[in-house]
């Protein structure tokens, strides 16, 4: 099973720096997994918690949040907030029983072409690792 | 119970009192429920109404989710320890005016479960290790200064769900949340949950399905109790309204440990401090993204 799983990513992209570097990695023609579905948002700091539970309950097997670089927000402080809510988010997750590996928050810049293949290759892999989401039914 | 007698003596009093000379409008307090055991919330109006309040373990409700409702009149309010640090979140987040609000806080031993008709001795769960005894704000205190209260583990049921693997962690959430109705009391009965329109009832986005399915009864408790991150109070109303008794405690209370351990704050202790999610430090190393 393990063999053939493809794990569906949900990437949330940061349209300045994080999309921009998504890019680059284009341009540059280097090459990432396909795994991942990305979304272009126009700051880390507009992805609400909600969209990421939500990405997590219609089936996504992991989902990657990435932005500027802390000092480097378009917005000036956006990625400051959004540092301090998936902080939170991450140990909450994995309360509910959402592995640690499944969510991933990145700060990658717009020059970061290889960052961003890198960021995407590992976290693929990883979650290849770990297996699909195992369906829990309750009675 | 002559400390509880004691206490319902003086709060009769002072709501007299602040009736009388028209310092306020209403006294929101408890009174005996028609089970003859149980407390309920009770809007004294009239000086010669103020017989009817009562103070003693009984008195679970949160009361100052009421005082949304009467903004910018003169209130005064019966408040518990837990309770009055949710004056201080709402104050802290503009909802209420202090010149406003009179209010009366007691010394808390602890409430105990309610059961229908039957005296419980039983100390609530959130009780059990509660180490707030005395209001974090009030203009008048009703009831003895408590002697130091010893607590040991104030997170016990936390740190052994911690414990747990992440698939038991899973398949427990997953059962809890089944039995879920989505009958949104936690919300009603919450003080921190007060927008105006919930993302729980927006259908364009569509957030949280219609359904009554696993899936979206999973994403309303996630979200709601994540929308308390940091500002939960530890009333624990919402679980005591739970009809089906689902552990809400056990994620308000995951939230404010990790709150706790991460920006060293606790909700509602003051009227001043910020919640964490509305400021941040630029130096600050959270263990995210790094």
């Amino acid at each position: 099973m393990a063999v053939d799983f493809e794990p569906r990513i949900v990437g949330f992209l940061c349209n300045w720096c994080s999309y921009a570097g998504a890019d680059m990695a284009g341009t540059a023609r280097i090459c990432y997994p396909s795994n991942i579905r990305i979304i272009r948002v126009p700051c880390s700091a507009r992805i609400d918690p909600l969209l990421v539970v939500k990405a997590f309950q219609l089936g996504a097997d992991g989902v990657l949040v990435a932005g500027c670089h802390p000092g480097d927000c378009h917005y000036t402080e956006g990625n400051y907030y959004s540092r301090r809510r998936f902080a939170m988010l991450h140990p909450f997750l994995e309360y509910l029983g959402i592995e640690r590996e499944r969510f991933w928050l990145q700060w990658v810049s717009a020059s970061e072409g290889k960052k961003f293949s890198q960021v995407v290759s590992t976290f693929t892999d990883g979650l290849i690792k770990l297996g699909p989401r195992k369906a829990v039914t309750v009675q | 119970m002559s400390a509880a007698m004691d206490q319902t003596a003086q709060i009769r009093q002072k709501a007299r009192e602040l009736l009388e000379n028209k310092v306020v409008d209403c006294v929101i307090g408890y009174e005996r429920a028609t089970d003859g055991v149980n407390a309920r919330p009770l809007f004294v109006y009239e000086p010669e109404e103020a017989d009817r309040l009562i103070f003693d373990q009984t008195c679970t409700h949160n009361l100052t989710r009421y005082l949304l409702n009467r903004k910018g009149k003169p209130t005064a309010i019966v408040v518990k320890p837990c309770d009055s640090r949710a004056i201080n979140l709402l104050l802290n987040e503009s909802q209420l005016q202090r010149e406003k609000i009179h209010i009366i806080g007691v010394v808390c031993p602890g409430v105990v479960e309610r059961q229908w008709r039957q005296a419980s001795a039983k100390l609530l769960n959130a009780c059990q290790v509660c180490q707030q005894h005395v209001p974090v704000i009030y203009d008048v205190l009703v009831g003895e200064l408590p002697s130091e209260p010893t607590v040991a583990e104030h997170y016990p049921d936390v740190v052994e769900m911690e414990a747990k693997s992440a698939e038991e962690r899973q398949v427990f959430w997953k059962e809890q949340f089944s039995r879920c109705i989505r009958c949104y009391a936690c919300r009603q009965a919450c003080p921190g949950c007060y927008c105006p329109e919930c993302f729980a009832e927006r259908l364009d986005p569509l957030w949280v399905g219609i359904r009554i399915a696993p899936g979206e009864n999973e994403v309303w408790n996630t979200i709601r109790a994540f929308h308390l991150a940091g500002r939960c109070i530890g009333c624990y109303q919402c679980e005591q309204v739970c009809p089906v008794d689902i552990p809400l405690s056990l994620l308000n209370r995951k939230l404010e440990k990790e709150v706790l351990g991460l920006f060293n704050f606790q909700a509602g202790m003051d009227a001043e401090t910020s919640p964490p999610f509305s400021t941040f430090k630029k130096e600050e190393k959270l263990g995210i993204g790094e």
